[in-house]
């Protein structure tokens, strides 16, 4: 699997793996190296380290009825499977982390707008399975919960010019530049990460880009085939999309309420200030784009550098707000209006910040 | 060299399910090789007793950990023994279809996470064992489609932890807007993912009230406290309706907007009513909830509110900053 991150050896999962290994292969003489670590999702090196480990192993070292199993690198043989009494090799039951990580798991993906009706029943009669042979251990699976967000219908077209190998033509809004541009793009998978994104090929810069669904303004499923050029699919436990060392680096310092800046945008570093805000040096190979943060800001943070990005954003705000002078007066009356109707309350007593 | 942990905890497990009677610590000393290399023989000579019992009850919390049910059996003679009986550990029978394996074995892959990606792979490693089907590319139908769920919050293994065992818990929060972390008592219920964060709700000893509150916010240590929860864990906890009405996304109210004809695709994607004005501009119905200020002054020049008034004056507030700068 393309992207999979390598795990440290834990001696918890090992001996969970083992424990599971014994049941599996006592009924299947023979069984080839690849199918195993295939059917446990593991890699053929970390079986073989299992299968160094399990002659070691038996019900009594003294006794010397050691599991004797060995593999040519091929197929895995166990000589003396009586060695393991029935009971010590039937499948056992799953431990309470096991049964929430597998059900919350399954039912966040049950939640996808857009998934084929038929892979999300096949999930939801899963879950109803695992819960029943849980039993007990399944009761804490109800204190964890994931929602993906998706949108259906484009999902749905995605997935199917994926399975159907057709090009797609859609209408993509950049929040960068503010603006909805029309692109051909050859998909290549669907990454649901909290939002979800279709990584493609695409046509017009000729490179790989990831698109948000949300963003996607129309879809249209194209006659013609897509051909992705082959390309190494990234690992995802990092962000999606990460910044380049050449990109120009931006600084901004916010205050106190400006500190969720840290939390949605990948930076460099991130200083804590006196007055409990932060000095946040980030990169982008838009820096344009940032001119909309500066202005969602507006007193919680600035940009410090580079100065032209900060006067383009004090120019914005200024042209934004010639456009009240006219109905300034205007408010001016609205403002008495409503505060009169609603009595001596404030009335920029707004909503602020970014709650969430 | 040592013998590794996970031969020593194989051993004992493999013990522990083959015996029918239970097992003293002693046997159990003398039967697997990794006590023996440690701490010698269980005869009692040795003074490595407090080790090999450290050891001991850290192994059998570990294989209890993996879901083993491990019973402490006294015999008449006051000896204690040990054993994990058949009929407790055995997996009761699941028979699943091809679709349904298809579908765990997506399931399986989803966790980001260190703790859970392994339980997930260990819960469908015990399904295989227990002959859940093969025969089909576990990840086939699925190939293009990879769900994931990010955990990046140091705070989520304690409190998935503390929530699985109901501890009431103390850690350091600093609110959105808060300058200083501030120390929270909280008992906690439920941690839920939405939009790629994740949030913790629970009752807050300190306020008193039931809360919310973002893990990526919490700083420094989630330390356990002992003893029980004082208030009522309630039957269906609701993080997601409370983190959407800070995002704003649960309103009644509607705001009316001028805006440029080619800006501001999300606001028209949100709009409830779009009307061409014909001048290049066009005018827009959009859900008032929190945060909607903030968010039309990203769009600078393009947007001009016109109603409510008390959104106008914020706005006007926020660019008069801005200008300023």
């Amino acid at each position: 699997m393309a992207g999979k991150p390598v795990r440290p050896v834990n001696a918890i999962d090992q001996t969970r793996r083992m424990l599971s290994l014994v049941t599996y292969l006592r009924e299947r003489p023979g069984a080839r190296v690849e199918d195993v670590a295939r059917a446990f999702g593991i890699t053929e090196d970390e079986l073989v380290s299992d299968l160094d480990v399990l002659p070691m192993c038996g019900t009594s070292f003294r006794g010397g009825d050691l599991l004797d199993i060995d593999t040519d690198g091929e197929r895995i043989w166990w000589h003396n499977p009586a060695a393991l009494a029935a009971e010590a090799a039937e499948p056992l039951r799953l431990a309470a982390d096991e049964a929430t990580a597998l059900l919350v798991a399954a039912r966040a993906v049950a939640t996808l707008p857009g998934l084929r009706e038929s892979d999300r029943q096949a999930l939801l009669r899963a879950t109803a399975k695992v819960e029943a042979a849980a039993g007990e251990a399944a009761g804490a699976s109800s204190r964890l919960s994931v929602t993906f967000e998706s949108e259906g219908g484009v999902f749905a077209d995605v997935d199917r010019a994926i399975a159907e190998r057709r090009r797609l033509w859609i209408r993509y809004y950049s929040p960068a530049r503010d603006e909805v541009t029309e692109r051909e793009i050859d998909p290549i998978r669907l990454v649901s990460v909290g939002h979800t994104y279709v990584e493609a090929w695409c046509r017009r810069s000729e490179a790989r880009r990831t698109f948000r669904l949300d963003r996607v303004a129309e879809i249209k499923i194209l006659d013609e085939p897509s051909a992705p050029p082959e390309i190494e699919l990234r690992d995802l436990s990092e962000a999606l999309v990460q910044p380049a060392a050449e990109d120009p680096e931006v600084v901004v310092e916010v205050g106190p309420g400006g500190r969720w800046v840290a939390e949605y945008y990948p930076h460099d570093s991130a200083d804590e200030l006196p007055d409990g805000g932060l000095r946040i040096t980030l990169r982008t190979p838009e820096p344009a784009s940032l001119r909309r943060l500066a202005l969602r800001l507006g007193r919680d943070g600035r940009i410090v550098s580079p100065s032209e990005l900060a006067d383009s954003a004090r120019k914005a705000a200024r042209e934004a707000l010639a456009a009240y002078d006219g109905i300034e007066a205007l408010a001016a009356a609205d403002v008495v209006e409503a505060a009169e109707a609603r009595g001596p309350q404030a009335v920029a007593d707004g909503p602020d910040g970014r709650g969430a | 060299m040592a013998i590794a942990k996970a031969e020593r905890l194989m051993n004992l497990a493999l013990c522990l399910l083959g015996t029918r009677r239970p097992l003293s610590k002693r046997e159990l000393r003398d039967s697997i090789e990794a006590y023996v290399e440690a701490f010698g023989p269980g005869n009692g000579a040795g003074g490595n007793d407090d080790s090999f019992n450290r050891m001991f009850e850290r192994d059998k919390d570990d294989l209890r950990e993996l879901g083993l049910v491990i019973e402490t059996v006294e015999s008449l003679d006051g000896e204690v023994g040990y054993l994990a009986r058949r009929d407790s550990n055995r997996l009761p029978p699941i028979t699943l279809d091809a679709e349904e394996a298809a579908a765990l074995g997506l399931a399986a892959k989803v966790w980001q996470q260190a703790r859970l990606a392994g339980a997930a792979s260990g819960a469908l490693q015990k399904l295989r064992a227990a002959g859940l089907p093969e025969d089909v590319d576990p990840y086939g139908s699925h190939g293009a489609l990879e769900p994931r769920i990010p955990v990046h919050e140091a705070a989520f293994e304690p409190l998935m932890l503390a929530c699985r065992d109901r501890r009431p818990v103390v850690f350091d929060y600093r609110k959105a807007t808060a300058a200083h972390p501030e120390q929270r008592h909280v008992e906690p219920w439920a941690l839920e993912c939405w939009r790629g964060h994740w949030y913790l709700a629970g009752w807050d000893r300190d306020r008193g009230a039931e809360r919310v509150f973002r893990l990526s916010r919490i700083t420094g240590k989630v330390r356990s406290r002992g003893g029980r929860y004082t208030a009522d864990v309630p039957d269906v906890v609701t993080v997601r309706e409370t983190v959407a009405s800070w995002a704003g996304e649960i309103t009644d109210r509607s705001a009316r907007i001028r805006l440029r004809s080619d800006a501001g695709y999300p606001l028209r994607a949100k709009a409830t009513s779009v009307r061409e004005l014909g001048d290049g501009w066009d005018e827009l119905e959009i859900p008032y909830g929190h945060g909607l200020d903030a968010w039309l002054v990203e769009f600078g020049p393009d947007v001009v509110v016109l109603e409510p008034a008390e959104l106008r004056a914020d706005v006007v507030d926020r660019l008069r900053a801005v200008a300023k700068g």
